[in-house]
């Protein structure tokens, strides 16, 4: 009896010790941290900070003593009375914390810098004292890009790649219908096709430049059947003279967004049919048979009976096409740069080649554009975020 | 007291560390290219440093060229080296401007190689009439040709506008496309529109253009793209254009199919690796549109800067002394095969290109850096898919030109 009144009340007592010991390393953590690798103390007295510098990843030092330092922390405050009551409602905070930390600096913090930003003319430069080099300028960036004609370029080409990108779902679907059967070697096939989805974008990317490159590409070399034949040229070498020239599809204004598209698509149309293949596994062949004994065949069976039972896969299906779609900066990177003449921008990329892409330097005005970036998405994101939260009601 | 004798066991205990070192001074370079003989060049100008300079710990770094141009903002805010590469010209306006380059006159006018032998080049290290930087190395521009082609067609070098048209008349009779070219990276296309632009109006029109000063809708500037129209018609550019490199651009020119290219003389080595030898290719100059006008050439340079941040600026400054000797110009530009901007260095006689372009560039009224370099990096951006999109289309002009005043008006500022 009298053991247990003493252990419950040890548990809720500060423990002087563990928060002295905390105390003390902390402190000496961040001394170490503040006053001596980051400052001049030393390159002042000795001169050596450049010898250490050279010789010791500075960066790993800082980084050890930060962990030590929050580590310090963490016991100093699982050391306090209040913290030893409370500890079912704040340990989870306290795993949160280091997570919740950096979503704050590299998430939360940088949105409203951004949104800062774009309210300035800055070439992304601060002086040589640290101080900033831009300057206020309200909604002018706004007003810019109202009147940017490369501005309309790229939101027309967002709403392009996320209308045309929704083509992987229902291809996907009807590759995965007609993969859900049982032949020998089915499985071969089935990762023959998912195979793009595991080929990086950046590969998918350049496979398709060289295949649309008028020159040399897969498709010049299919043109050439039909349109092309080979002449000897004045110095004596083969060349192909042809009647009409293969069409040069990333290098025309018309054709190069639904080239990185169709690009695109492939690994996208992949990625589907895998979530639809999973989905069918689970359709129940009860409906099935039931459905067949209404006399439902065909379309009809698909759509009534089918489809409604892949919803969730549907839902899932979507919601990572859009994804695809507002990812397309790696494939537009890889194959065009934006190019022709910018004509196959996406806001991202536009943004991006205005802030930073080879010195640009317009800071304010990509601010700006990821401003608007940043408002659509916010309406897709809080309709899923809803959609997600009607869904959990409903399940409780 | 207690505080001073931490320090002073903190010192000890670092000190400790570094198991004696000796104290030397240091210098810390920063370079940006890794092509094996620009790298090599570079390595063996930092070898003889050293050798002259056994009392110097030299940390020579090495970077991509590309990812450079955007480390480079870190790199002189934060953690600067003694020694840098960049770009002169308008390019290096923003980082004078921010205060973040070291003003090296008084070792312009100090030094007695800077002093003397660098006047060509010395307005380009210009900004507020001082010299922020020293140039290692520079090239000319100009049209590069099949010479065969030309003797089959019993064609010569094209010295004024009508030669060059007529020239063209007679390839694309043959059956060649006039010139070959690739502007999916945009900058080929900068080169055609320079010197259309300097040979139509001139060195002082290019610079005000660039900026600024002009708009894109003036009637000079009208005039330019008259004369590019007219080329694009007479002596047409490869269909494919937009979708090349200018790398991919050399294919056509090898095999015969298109007989010249305005290009930088670093693509000389990639014509030779082509197949092509000394007898095929040849050199000339942009030629004469307006009569009378001061041939300017384009001449873009490379150079080193010493970071406003720099902790070794005395050597840094013994480094850029070193750089501009007429021996260390020779032997680097020697091994990358380009033109040192001292004027008493020597050059590779046996290269017939670099001759061509030392007569070209020693004997030219203006040098220009290149449209990309001149211009704010912005404008430049904006201003090459104008050039892309009216080489692909030439009824957008009065389109491209305006939609470049309203960025003009935007960028300079």
């Amino acid at each position: 009896m009298t053991t247990t009144t003493l252990n419950s009340t040890n548990r809720f007592d500060t423990s002087t010790t563990q928060i002295g010991v905390s105390a003390v390393v902390l402190a000496v953590c961040l001394f170490v941290l503040f006053f001596v690798v980051s400052t001049s103390m030393i390159q002042e007295m000795f001169g050596l900070a450049r010898q250490i510098e050279a010789r010791v990843p500075t960066f790993f030092i800082r980084m050890v003593l930060l962990i030590a330092a929050l580590a310090a922390a963490f016991f100093m405050v699982t050391g306090t009375s209040y913290y030893k009551r409370n500890k079912v409602a704040l340990a989870p905070w306290l795993f949160l914390a280091l997570g919740l930390g950096f979503f704050l600096l590299y998430v939360i913090v940088p949105i409203f810098q951004s949104l800062s930003y774009s309210f300035t003319r800055w070439d992304g430069l601060y002086d040589i004292n640290g101080v900033w080099t831009g300057e206020w300028v309200g909604l002018h960036n706004y007003k810019v890009l109202l009147d940017d004609p490369n501005f309309y370029t790229s939101l027309k080409n967002n709403l392009l790649w996320l209308l045309l990108f929704m083509l992987a779902v229902p291809i996907g679907l009807f590759i995965a219908l007609f993969l859900n059967q049982t032949v020998t070697g089915i499985r071969i096939y089935k990762s023959l096709f998912f195979f793009p989805f595991v080929i990086s974008q950046v590969v998918v990317g350049l496979i398709f430049t060289w295949a649309y490159n008028p020159e040399f590409g897969l498709l010049s070399e299919v043109w050439s059947w039909f349109f092309c034949e080979m002449k000897e040229n004045i110095v004596g070498n083969m060349t192909r003279v042809c009647s009409v020239d293969p069409p040069s599809i990333l290098g025309d204004e018309n054709m190069a967004t639904y080239g990185i598209i169709a690009a695109g698509l492939w690994p996208q149309i992949a990625y589907c049919m895998i979530l639809y293949l999973t989905g069918l596994n689970n359709v129940s062949s009860d409906q099935i048979e039931a459905g067949q004994l209404d006399g439902a065949k065909g379309w009809k069976m698909l759509w009534h009976v089918v489809l409604p039972q892949l919803k969730p896969a549907t839902f899932i299906a979507v919601v990572v096409t859009v994804i695809g779609a507002l990812r397309s900066f790696d494939m537009i990177a890889t194959m065009t740069q934006g190019g022709p003449f910018g004509s196959t921008n996406v806001l991202a990329y536009y943004m991006y080649d205005q802030a930073v892409g080879e010195g640009v330097g317009r800071y304010g005005y990509g601010s700006a554009i990821a401003t608007v970036l940043f408002f659509i998405m916010l309406i897709y994101i809080s309709y899923f975020l809803w959609r997600m939260y009607q869904d959990e009601k409903e399940g409780h | 007291m207690s505080f001073s004798f931490t320090k002073l066991a903190l010192g000890a205990a670092i000190g400790g560390l570094l198991s004696g070192a000796a104290i030397a001074s240091d210098l810390v370079i920063t370079f940006d290219d890794l092509n094996p003989d620009k790298k090599a060049a570079y390595e063996a100008a930092v070898d003889a440093f050293k050798a002259a300079n056994p009392d110097i710990n030299v940390i020579a770094n090495n970077g991509d060229r590309e990812a450079h141009k955007s480390t480079i903002r870190n790199a002189l805010q934060n953690d600067a080296p003694d020694v840098i590469t960049w770009y002169p010209g308008n390019r290096m306006g923003p980082f004078v401007d921010a205060g973040l380059f070291m003003d090296i006159s008084d070792l312009w006018a100090s030094d007695e190689n800077l002093s003397g032998k660098f006047n060509a080049i010395k307005p380009t290290m210009s900004r507020d009439g001082k010299q922020w930087g020293v140039p290692y190395s520079y090239y000319q521009w100009g049209v590069y040709y099949r010479k065969d082609i030309y003797d089959k067609l019993g064609l010569s070098e094209p010295a004024t506008w009508e030669e060059l048209l007529g020239n063209c008349d007679a390839l694309k009779e043959a059956g060649v496309t006039p010139f070959t070219i690739g502007t999916k990276f945009l900058w080929t296309a900068a080169g055609v529109f320079d010197y259309l632009n300097l040979r139509t109006n001139g060195y002082d029109v290019h610079n005000d253009l660039t900026a600024g000063k002009i708009k894109y809708t003036d009637d000079r500037i009208r005039a330019t793209f008259a004369k590019w129209e007219e080329m694009l018609d007479r002596c047409s550019f490869v269909s494919t254009h937009a979708t090349m490199s200018w790398q991919d651009a050399i294919s056509p020119f090898a095999k015969g199919d298109a007989a010249m290219y305005v290009m930088g003389n670093f693509s000389v080595g990639q014509y030779k690796d082509a197949g092509l030898t000394d007898e095929q290719i040849d050199f000339f100059q942009f030629p004469e549109i307006t009569a009378g006008l001061p041939r300017a050439e384009e001449a873009p340079a490379d150079a080193f800067f010493i970071p406003a941040k720099a902790k070794n600026v005395d050597n840094a400054k013994k480094f850029l002394a070193f750089i501009a000797t007429p021996e260390v110009q020779g032997d680097w530009n020697k091994a990358i095969g380009q033109l040192p901007p001292n004027a008493d260095a020597e050059i590779n006689t046996e290269d017939k290109f670099i001759v061509e372009g030392m007569e070209t560039l020693s004997t030219a009224a203006g040098l220009a850096q290149f449209y990309d370099r001149d211009a704010p990096a912005a404008m430049a951006k904006a201003g090459m898919e104008g050039f892309q999109k009216f080489m692909l289309d030439p009824s957008t002009l009065d389109e491209v030109l305006e939609g470049l005043d309203k960025v003009q008006a935007e960028v300079y500022k």
